[in-house]
């Protein structure tokens, strides 16, 4: 008996519209390459960078800027250095203001500051955006972010092993 | 007399109830806008003789203008009431209000208070309010029998009540007409005890609604410092300074949030303590983080053989594939169970590929790349973490896998070099 039922799945859940963008820029990068070169170590490089990239961009973009993690990744993904566009100076000017903004607001008050100092820093770290951003916007965000990141994670690992059985 | 009392009790109760009810969706300032006037206004009728009925309907016309009565629909009904204030003495007004604000307030939230008024309308005269009195007693009785009881005691039963859904209960539907009306009580006139209790009473009816923490100084009474929005009572033996109670709101949100990522990270049930929390939380994220990077570096080393159509069954498969397909791989390495399980999926797959070479791969070959898909989500996680997480035989998993993970090693050797 098969008991594999698909079942109907919400066409605008979040693995559905990370999956779709994923996807279509995972065929726009696999469409440049030329077969080649494909095999050498720099050129497989680069595309492990783009398609991270890519990937971190579609889940970023599905999110939209709902979540502060999203927003600060698209910015972040935006400013790039490889990214040699005439609007970078501006964005530039915009993200030393903001860095100095996100510096002003990371003092925390409380004795909650106290207690998860290390962690908390670190945790900022890890989560995008969340330098600017107290310990409970911070738990918030980190659990979105994860929820987000394993969707990722499952939805790459099937690509990957229907690439590779 | 002690009838009449009555009657203009409930009719002051009414009428303030329906001033409760009628700014009850709008925000906080234009109830207290809506309900200074009324106070004041009953106020200055207790005290002095009566104003003239059209002086009063005008004046309350006027209210009800300035706030929301658009949601508010008992209106002509609300004015005629306005007259017994007259023999209302101010001194009392709270008093009344208190034992039959939570009766009211429930009739409101059940919407069931503008047929009453109808009737109070239609009575014509306060005789009118006995008659339907009945239909209230229930609620009156019950609520007065709360409100008998020790306010400690209720309150501090509620307590917890309104503190926890402090987070959900932002859009609280049925509550924040019990919030403003609670407020309402708050707001402006200090009078006596029996004010209080009402205040304690309502207040821990109330939900927290509107995040925002204003007040917090207990400037309303000096029993018990209250918020105006967020009715958080300060329990028996803490301190009632404004700033440790918002420091209590806040720690407890904070670990409302720690929950809520302990069921997110898996293995997390039996840690307490908020820095171990912390650290687990961070590990997975890390982890999730690395998984990341390298599946996208082995969609990088695979070949693809694109066709548009092997996108689109690629993209139904991972759609209609639920999650729970991944976490069963996960957990079940060499038991049959994953063994009748993982064909199931893979079928879905290499049947679909028109002109793909596959052939359908043998069951072990089959388990054992669903065990390295397992070891490969366990593994970064374990890894990471503290040593014999996973079950017993994940190294023995590890072992067996690599040996046979042939390409994998590859891959992993091929990123190890470029990120070296």
């Amino acid at each position: 008996m098969n008991k594999y039922n698909p079942p109907r799945m919400n066409p605008s859940s979040l693995r559905s519209r990370f999956a779709t963008r994923f996807l279509r820029s995972l065929s726009k990068i696999n469409a440049k390459k030329p077969t080649a070169s494909s095999s050498s170590p720099t050129e497989i490089f680069r595309r492990y960078r783009r398609i991270k990239v890519a990937a971190d961009k579609s889940m970023a973009y599905s999110v939209r800027s709902r979540r502060t993690w999203s927003r600060a990744m698209l910015w972040k993904l935006r400013t790039r250095p490889c990214c040699r566009r005439s609007v970078k100076t501006s964005t530039i000017v915009r993200k030393t203001r903001h860095e100095k903004q996100n510096k002003n607001t990371t003092t925390t008050t409380g004795e909650d500051g106290v207690v998860f100092g290390v962690e908390a820093d670190e945790l900022r770290e890890l989560v995008p955006g969340g330098e600017a951003m107290d310990l409970y916007n911070l738990l918030d965000e980190t659990a979105h972010y994860i929820k987000c990141l394993t969707t990722q994670v499952q939805v790459m690992k099937k690509i990957a092993d229907f690439y590779s059985p | 007399m002690a009838s009449e009392n009555n009657d203009d009790d409930m009719g002051l109760a009414m009428s303030s109830i329906s001033m409760f009810n009628k700014p009850s969706n709008t925000s906080d300032p234009f109830f207290s806008s809506g309900w200074d006037p009324i106070v004041s206004q009953s106020e200055s009728l207790a005290g002095s003789s009566m104003a003239s009925h059209h002086h009063l309907v005008m004046e309350n016309h006027g209210i009800c203008g300035t706030s929301h009565v658009s949601q508010y629909q008992p209106d002509p009904s609300f004015v005629e009431l306005v007259p017994k204030l007259s023999s209302f003495d101010g001194g009392n007004f709270f008093q009344m209000v208190g034992p039959l604000g939570l009766p009211q307030c429930n009739q409101i939230a059940n919407n069931r208070c503008p047929p009453n008024y109808a009737l109070y309308v239609e009575g014509g005269n306060e005789r009118g309010l006995t008659n339907a009195l009945p239909s209230l007693d229930e609620h009156r009785i019950s609520e007065e029998g709360l409100v008998g009881s020790s306010p400690n005691g209720m309150i501090r039963k509620r307590a917890p009540e309104s503190d926890s859904p402090l987070r959900s209960c932002k859009n609280g539907d049925e509550e924040p007409r019990m919030d403003l009306s609670s407020e309402g009580c708050d707001g402006r006139k200090e009078q006596d005890g029996k004010k209080q209790k009402i205040e304690q009473n309502t207040g821990g009816n109330s939900r927290g609604k509107q995040a925002a923490k204003q007040d917090k100084d207990g400037s309303q009474s000096g029993e018990a410092p209250k918020e105006n929005y967020i009715h958080v009572r300060a329990r028996r033996g803490q301190a009632t300074n404004s700033h440790s109670l918002a420091e209590r709101v806040r720690r407890e949100k904070i670990s409302e949030r720690m929950r809520l990522l302990q069921e997110l990270v898996p293995g997390c049930n039996k840690i307490t303590g908020k820095a171990v929390m912390l650290d687990e939380i961070i590990n997975y994220v890390q982890s999730l983080q690395q998984q990341v990077e390298f599946l996208s570096m082995k969609l990088a080393t695979v070949n693809p053989e694109l066709n548009l159509e092997l996108d689109r069954i690629l993209s139904k498969d991972i759609l209609h594939t639920r999650s729970g397909s991944a976490a069963a791989l996960g957990f079940g390495p060499g038991t049959n169970s994953s063994h009748a399980f993982s064909p199931g999926i893979f079928p879905g797959t290499t049947s679909g590929i028109p002109n793909a070479n596959v052939q359908f791969p043998p069951l072990p070959q089959t388990v054992l790349d669903n065990e390295l898909q397992n070891l490969f989500q366990m593994g970064f996680y374990s890894g990471s973490t503290m040593d014999g997480f996973g079950p017993n035989g994940l190294s023995s998993l590890f072992r067996r896998s690599i040996k046979t993970g042939d390409v994998m090693r590859k891959k992993l050797h091929k990123k190890k070099e470029e990120e070296a």
